[in-house]
């Protein structure tokens, strides 16, 4: 796993070293450090780090193989699974919200999310759905006079 | 003189009825962000910062300063009551402070935590205000070259600080130097990486990074670690009307413990990268060796618990300076802060105590009340922070995923931000979990602008020779510091590993 986030982070130093050389100048017209000036340099240092680290990686991978050797708390499938689950209910929220925009969304995702995490505690998980909501509501929209999200499509409340 | 009647000044402001609101909420809040395990004080500030947008700026800095250290004080509760750290600061308290609870000793335990972290706090807010004035002085004569050397320092040190791998957390700042060169260019006034995006015109915001990172991300990971299994795990119990008060012996064999952790705390504080755990970390190391009796350490002594919480409390004080007096943060808890004051146009620096003297010590003044108003919470509202422990981590995941969700968009009324802000705490996740640090990014991605358009100024002034670096008394000191600083900080990074490892290995 770490060798393929290593792999996407390559490909994005990789682009923005690319869009700096190419778009972005090292110099202004008057001879003083340009917009590229900056980037440039990151861009390059990242890279040569990224691939650095890309084959610390895989010098670690190799001896880990070779000893048999487990690498965190959560590595065992479980920590995966239950991280993977927050992670698919946080992007279904994402959606819902610009759907039905904050109140709505937000009770529908605490109804899903605790029946996934929290299963059997209907009572518990439907008071938390519901009083959740009403005090984020009442928060953001009265008290502080933030703006929640808008629904896409027309809802009566 | 000065300093006397510039605190009253700052007293009479942050002494209104709604501004003692604001701090109290603040402390409470901080508490609560220290109380739960998996969040520290940068993921509690970067999801609470939107909700203080409405506020003035005077009370909103005052309750973000709360939540700052507030955080110190919550995250010891449950050291001492379930031998887990709130947060990272807090984790030499649990050498004595759960050895003393199990021992019967909760009570006292818990009340001292609260007298020490009272007096860290409050000697370190003493020395602020003895020393952020002269600090403020002397960077006056800072320039550009200044300036850039003193944005390294700080990312340098928090690098050599992470402990993984040094590697890892220079990836991790160059990210956030490259996200902080998004949007356009005011020097040239050329798009830089914004695709033809209207949205991007403006940069890539900090708050949807800073929540995305710190507030997903380290619930992603706490999943992943299976925290939210785990429960609150066996609360020891502690009466309230028997033995919960200290012994006057509590008191007094602790004394010029909490002089010694307050002052060492103070000075790790100030340095950027240092911070509170290695404070804490450092204040339990001392205190141990020069202790008459070392061996009762790990196994409920009260000075082994007093050392380690004054420290974190002073260290915390400690690192408003470079914040207040040059504008770097030392850590992500205070980039986010200096995030706050830049979001309502103010810009910590040199000039910042004298252009905005009713805001710099209206804060000042605000933390010796905060510290006062976090004793009294700290003993008479420890119940309530037991009940907070005991919700389960599976109902307070979801909850916290609205929050950030909300949070965000209320800043700006974006989707695009409230995007950037999931996909931020799912890169946060990867980050926690293959060691890099989402601290260092973020930090560069607020110093990233400033070190930017420092080195561009240096290179025009100089006219593109780097020996300008080493031309200037000023940037020679730093460089110098800075050296000196990449030198000692592992080792004293070391040397507090060393006592934690001694601690687990211990008991």
């Amino acid at each position: 796993m770490r060798i393929v986030f290593l792999v996407a982070l390559l490909g994005g130093a990789v682009f923005y070293s690319y869009v700096a050389f190419i778009d972005l100048s090292f110099f202004n017209q008057r001879g003083r450090p340009g917009a590229g000036f900056f980037p440039r340099i990151v861009g390059v240092a990242m890279v040569v780090l990224v691939l650095w680290a890309m084959v610390d990686a895989l010098r670690d991978r190799r001896a880990a193989a070779t000893n048999g050797f487990h690498d965190g708390l959560g590595d065992t499938g479980s920590g995966w699974q239950d991280a993977a689950k927050l992670v698919l209910l946080a992007l279904t929220y994402a959606v819902l919200l610009r759907i039905f925009g904050g109140f709505v969304s937000t009770i529908i995702y605490l109804g899903l999310a605790l029946s996934v995490l929290n299963p059997g505690r209907h009572l518990q998980n439907a008071l938390v759905a519901v009083i959740m909501p009403i005090v984020v509501y009442l928060l953001f929209d009265r008290l502080l006079n933030a703006s929640m999200p808008p629904a896409l499509i027309d809802l009566p409340f | 003189m000065d300093i006397f009647s510039d605190l009253f000044m700052g007293l009479s402001i942050a002494i209104t009825p709604i501004n003692l609101v604001y701090l109290l909420i603040g402390a409470m809040v901080g508490m609560i962000v220290g109380v739960i395990p998996g969040f520290g004080p940068s993921a509690g500030l970067a999801i609470l910062l939107p909700v203080t947008f409405g506020m003035d700026p005077i009370g909103a800095i005052m309750m973000l300063a709360a939540i700052y250290y507030g955080a110190m004080y919550g995250g010891t509760i449950t050291s001492i009551l379930i031998n887990t750290p709130g947060e990272s600061a807090t984790v030499a308290s649990t050498f004595d402070g759960f050895p003393l609870a199990k021992k019967g000793r909760a009570g006292p335990a818990l009340v001292m935590q609260a007298v020490a972290s009272f007096v860290g706090g409050t000697v370190g807010v003493i020395l602020i205000t003895i020393l952020a004035p002269m600090f403020s002085q002397v960077s006056r004569s800072f320039g550009p070259p200044e300036y850039f050397l003193l944005a390294c320092m700080g990312l340098l040190t928090l690098i050599v600080m992470i402990g993984s791998s040094w590697k890892l957390g220079v990836i991790s700042a160059l990210i956030g130097l490259a996200l902080g060169t998004v949007g356009v260019d005011l020097e040239t006034g050329q798009g830089r990486y914004t695709f033809g995006s209207a949205e991007l015109i403006g940069g890539i915001y900090f708050i949807p990074i800073a929540i995305g990172l710190f507030g997903l991300g380290e619930l992603f990971y706490a999943f992943w670690s299976g925290l939210h299994n785990t429960g609150s795990g066996s609360i020891v119990q502690y009466s309230k009307e028997q033995r919960f008060w200290p012994t006057a012996q509590d008191f007094i064999s602790t004394k010029w413990t909490m002089v010694r952790g307050s002052v060492l705390g103070f000075v790790v504080g100030v340095i950027p990268g240092a911070g509170a755990t290695i404070a804490s970390l450092m204040a339990y190391s001392t205190e141990r060796s020069l202790s008459k009796h070392p061996e009762r350490f790990g196994k409920g002594e009260m000075a082994g618990l007093v050392a380690p919480e004054t420290a974190n409390n002073a260290a915390s004080s400690g690192a408003m300076i470079p914040l207040l007096t040059l504008g770097i943060p030392g850590s992500a808890s205070t980039a986010v802060l200096l995030a706050a004051f830049m979001l309502w146009g103010l810009r910590p620096g040199p000039l910042f105590m004298s252009q905005n003297p009713e805001l710099a010590w209206g804060l000042i003044a605000s933390m010796y009340l905060g510290n006062m108003v976090l004793l009294a919470i700290s003993i008479f509202a420890i119940p309530l922070f037991v009940q907070i422990i005991k919700v389960p981590y599976r109902i307070l995941g979801p909850a916290v995923v609205v929050i950030c969700a909300l949070g965000t968009f209320s800043v700006h009324a974006s989707f695009i931000e409230t995007y950037l802000m999931f996909a931020a705490g799912i890169v946060g996740f990867f980050m926690r979990r293959f060691g890099f640090s989402p601290a260092a990014l973020v930090l560069a991605l607020v110093l990233g602008p400033l070190a930017e358009e420092a080195l561009r100024q240096t290179m025009t002034i100089s006219r593109g020779s780097f020996a300008i670096f080493v031309q200037r008394p000023a940037s020679l000191w730093i460089i110098g510091i800075t050296i000196a600083l990449l030198v000692f900080l592992p080792i004293l990074g070391r040397i507090g590993s060393r006592a934690a490892n001694t601690e687990k290995a211990g008991g």
